[in-house]
Parts: C-alpha cells; structure tokens; sequence
C-alpha cells in the first residue's frame, strides 16, 4: 500500500496546515534552510545597564520547511547533528525542536537522508507520501492522501554531477585533500590568488556554522545586545585575536582550512564530509570557483601519485 | 536544555596594577562561592574562563589564583583590544560575568610523580600560576620542580610577589630580553638556562604557555634537556568566540582547542596541518 496525493491537491493540503504552522517555501531562496534555526544575525542576550538585568530573548515560532531537493534535507540533518555535538547549542534546538521539514521532490528516492515527510514524484499526477518521523505523520491529512495499492510509479533519476560520485566515497577524499596540502600542490596556489575571502560560500552553504559572537550597546547607553552572527572562515580576521597576531594569515591557508574542515576534518569527526553538492557555494563565487572542479582536480592527481 | 552561552555574574572585588599595560582582577562571586569539582578544584589548572564586559564581548583567559580556592578567581589581563581596554577602565566593585571552566588543563595526574619545567613567557604566566599553586598544595606528589619564566624587560615580570613565596617550593629562573641596569639573570630563552636544571630526564615532564616562548625553550633547554615531545604540555592560545566547539574560530587542524585543548603535547601540535 501507498500514501498517494494527487500534484495538483498539495497547494491544497499546504494551505490547510498553514492554521498550525509558518509555512517557508525553501525553492529559489538564496540563503539555505539553515537561516531559520541559525540565523544570520541573532541576539542572545540582552543586558540592561542600569538595571543589571540579563534576559534571552525567546522566539517560539513553529515553523515547517517545505525543501525541494533531497540534499537540503540531508544538510539539516548534518547541521542538526553538529548542533548537538558536543553539547546541544540552545538557540538553534529551541528553533528547529518546534520545526517540521517536508520534502516535495520531483525525483525518485532511493534513501531518505532526512526530514519527517518526503512526497515522492511517482508519475505526472503524483506523489507518493514516505513517513520519516512522528511528527511528520501527523501532517498526513485523510482529505488528501489515499491508499492506493498499486500506483502507477516511473523512476525519475536525479541528475548525475560528478561531485555526487566523489562524495560516495569520502575516505578517498580525504585523503586527497590532505595530501594536496602536504605536497604543496599548486591548486592551493592558484586558489589564494584567485579567491577574494568574500565568505559568501559559506553564508550559502546549507552546512556551514561558523560564527562570531559580538555585543552592540544602544545609543543611550542602556541597553546592551550580545548577537550571534554568521562568520566565515575565508574571512581575513577569523583567527585574528586581539593584539593582531592571526593564525590564519594567508587567504591560501583559510581557503584550505575551510576546505579542510568540509572533506577531512569532518570525516574523522562524523565518517562524512560536509558537503551535499548542492552547487550554491559554485553558483554565488564571485571568483568563479567550482569546488567540484577543484575537487575533481585533487582527487585525480592523488590516484596518479 | 541548558543555554550554554549563559554567563554568571561576579563582582571585581580587587585590582593590582602588574605592568604598564597589565593588571590583575580578583573577581568573587555574588552570592556563596565558586564551584568546586570533583578534586575539590574551582578549575583545573590551564583550563580557561570566558570573562565578559557587556558591550564589549567576551575573552578567554586562564585563571591564575589557586584552583584550591574556591572564594576567588585571578584573572591577569594585558590591555591589547576593545575589551581588555574595557577591564582596565573598571573599578572594584564593578559586575562582569563569567563562564566556564572550559577545556582540558594540564595532565597533572600524569605530571605527579615527575620532574617538571615549566616555561612561559610575559603574560603567559597565569595558567602555570595556577599549576604552581597546585603544585605546592601537593608538594610532596612531585618531584623537582623548574619555573622558567621570561619578560620583554625586568619591568614586564608579573605577579612578582608570588614569584618570591615560590622560591621556598620551586626554583624560580627569571629571564628577560631587553636588561636594564640592574639586571644580573640571563638574557632571552637561552641555553646556559640549562646549568641551573638538574632533573631525571627519563622521568620528567614540562608545561609551557606559549606561543612567545614555545619553541625557542624547545629547541634550546627542553630538547637538550632530554624531555621527549609528548611529555611537553603546552597550553594554546587561540581565537575564540563560544568556547563550547561551536563557533569553529579556535580550531587547529583536527584540533577544537577550547574543547580538545587547550593543553595539548606537543608532538600533538606539531602533527597538525597549521
């Protein structure tokens, strides 16, 4: 037996569930998913001078993603597992625990990487309904879904990218990445001159988290506001501390840090690298860096050595 | 679920001026006393608290008072940056906030038993402060005990009243840079330093607070000295903004040096890509 809804009922069902939820279409957005649970600028603290008051500002908005690639899902549910690693940072969870992710995809699924409720493409008309998690049962409403027992179901293969074939196998790429710094290869060369360390990559990566945290005070004087911001670690004074000195001098060593964290530092520390091949970080460099071609580049010299 | 960015209050309640650009802050809490931990310690000596002014941020700094007490806590802050310009404006009795302890410390389970040269440089001292305090409260867990401690100039030496009451327990070895007339120790991290040490290098460990002095003791006293790279502690310095392995600005490699650090042996430092 299937969930089946027809294509033409999910407007339908979406605006029936907008009575319980904020309902965020996630299609053509340039920021990713990420921005609703980790914003881009967020205050954490507010603290009254005069009165030495501290207050956290509470937000409790429930919030139901509609993602439209199987990729932004799987991205959440690495960033999730980031957020409670190694303890559970409070502000994303009081979010994204009140959040529900709908996947509507017009490929097939073979594995479900993530959400509570992926709708299948199954033929022209219809989508089929795979249950992930309880809450994402209760959105199943009997006015739209029907059990249908032998529905009629066509394969629609996702496009294949050759990042998608690297990312299978991301021991090999680690180990790539790595040796490509320890044998100065030149690509390391060729991207510090060619990269700005503008770090919009990494505000369009659905898995990047850096962040700073800074206050800013009122012009009265009163009211002082600690906020979480996005940083980036392309950026020139990521690993600047106070005084001067930077750890992180060059825009080469950032740019390989950053993608030493994605393909290496992540597999020893989750057994996957931090990369989806969504194609964002592609789409919006000013410099027109492909990580997949750099990639491509690394891992085809490694397997020459 | 805790909010692990929430800091708590404490009060300055005294500040001793070090240096010109360096003063020391005894903050207390506002109600009761610091918590203590298993080992009956506020913190383990090298781990480090992020200390905060609202409107100017938060810092990490390692506590240099004795982890035994648990009615005080001694920061030592050099005016470098927006918030260490903030700290030396403040008066007693002002309210800043505090979190942690974060990170690991210095192994001093490991270290009992042992000799041991510490070395640090200008402002790095309170970290091994606090170890030195440990130390003495445990005197007779460890074996012969080495400060070397350098400064720019004689002017720059910190916490000179506690580096006196030491010398009963340890022996202290002061260096500095650029001499001034009166100055009679040596100059710079330098080789000689070693004729003053007698440890059973086999059985001997050090802990440094880098990066200033790092690898010059390294490679001039320790090295020399015969202590083997894994058994010399260094306690990093690094950016950071939540102290907790979120923000990812402290990160050395595979290394978070808030959570993973930020002590680490040095053959550990050494293997890492930066």
């Amino acid at each position: 037996m299937s969930l089946i809804i027809e294509k033409n009922q999910i407007k339908g069902w979406l605006a029936g569930l907008k009575k319980n939820f904020i309902i965020i279409e996630t299609k053509k957005m340039v920021l990713p998913a990420k921005q609703y649970f980790f914003p881009p600028k967020e205050d954490i603290f507010i603290f009254n001078k005069i009165s030495g008051k501290l207050s956290v500002p509470e937000k409790r908005e429930k919030l139901l993603l509609v993602c439209s690639h199987l990729g932004e899902l799987e991205a959440m549910t690495q960033l999730d597992e980031i957020m409670k690693t190694p303890r559970p940072d409070w502000y994303y969870w009081q979010k994204r625990d009140q959040s529900v992710l709908v996947g509507i995809v017009d490929q097939s699924v073979e594995a479900a990487s993530g959400g509570d409720l992926i709708l299948e493409k199954i033929n022209k008309e219809q989508y089929r309904a795979l249950i992930l998690t309880a809450q994402g049962k209760k959105l199943i409403k009997k006015d739209f879904f029907k059990e249908i027992e032998k529905p009629k179901i066509k394969k629609y293969l996702p496009e294949s990218k050759p990042l998608k074939e690297l990312l299978l196998d991301p021991e090999l790429l680690s180990e790539a990445v790595a040796w490509s710094w320890q044998t100065k290869h030149k690509i390391w060369d060729e991207l510090g001159k060619k990269c700005l360390g503008c770090g919009i990559c990494t505000y369009v990566c659905p898995i990047c988290h850096c962040f700073s945290i800074e206050d800013r005070v009122d012009l009265d004087g009163e009211k002082c506001v600690r906020c979480r911001q996005w940083d980036a670690c392309t950026l020139p004074r990521f690993a600047q501390v106070a005084g001067g000195h930077n750890f992180h001098k060059s825009i080469k060593e950032r740019y390989y840090n950053w993608f030493y964290h994605k393909f290496v530092r992540a597999y020893k520390e989750y057994g996957r690298t931090q990369c989806v091949a969504c194609g964002q970080c592609a789409r919006y460099c000013p410099a027109g860096i492909s990580i997949e071609k750099v990639l491509l580049e690394i891992v085809g010299d490694y397997k020459k050595k | 679920m805790t909010n692990i960015y929430q800091p708590f209050k404490v009060k300055i309640k005294k500040i001793e001026k070090h240096s010109d650009n360096v003063k020391l802050f005894r903050l207390v809490r506002e109600k009761g006393k610091f918590l203590k931990n298993k080992q009956g310690l506020i913190f383990n000596p090298g781990q480090f608290v992020l200390a905060g002014i609202f409107g100017y941020g938060e810092a990490p700094f390692g506590p240099a008072s004795s982890p035994y007490n648990d009615s005080y806590l001694d920061i030592v802050v050099r005016r470098v940056g927006t918030l260490t310009e903030a700290f030396h404006r403040a008066k007693e009795g002002d309210g800043i906030f505090l979190r942690g302890p974060y990170g690991n410390g210095f192994p001093m389970d490991f270290i009992e038993g042992k000799d041991l040269v510490l070395v640090t440089g200008g402002c790095g001292i309170p970290p091994i402060a606090a170890a030195i305090e440990y130390i003495i409260a445990n005197r007779e867990k460890f074996g012969r005990v080495y400060l070397i401690y350098g400064a720019k100039t004689p002017q720059d030496i910190l916490i000179k009243d506690r580096l006196k009451k030491w010398e009963k327990d340890i022996k202290v070895l002061l260096t500095v840079d650029e001499p001034d007339k009166n100055w009679q120790g040596p100059v710079g991290m330098v080789t000689e330093l070693i004729d003053e040490i007698e440890i059973n290098a086999p059985n001997a460990a050090a802990a440094m607070c880098g990066p200033g002095p790092m690898m010059d003791a390294l490679e001039k006293i320790l090295r020399p000295l015969g202590i083997s790279d894994r058994r010399v502690f260094v306690n990093l310095e690094r950016k950071m903004h939540c102290g907790v392995g979120h923000c990812q600005h402290c990160v050395s490699g595979d290394k978070y040096v808030c959570q993973d650090g930020p002590v680490f042996n040095f053959d550990e430092i050494d293997k890492n890509w930066d």
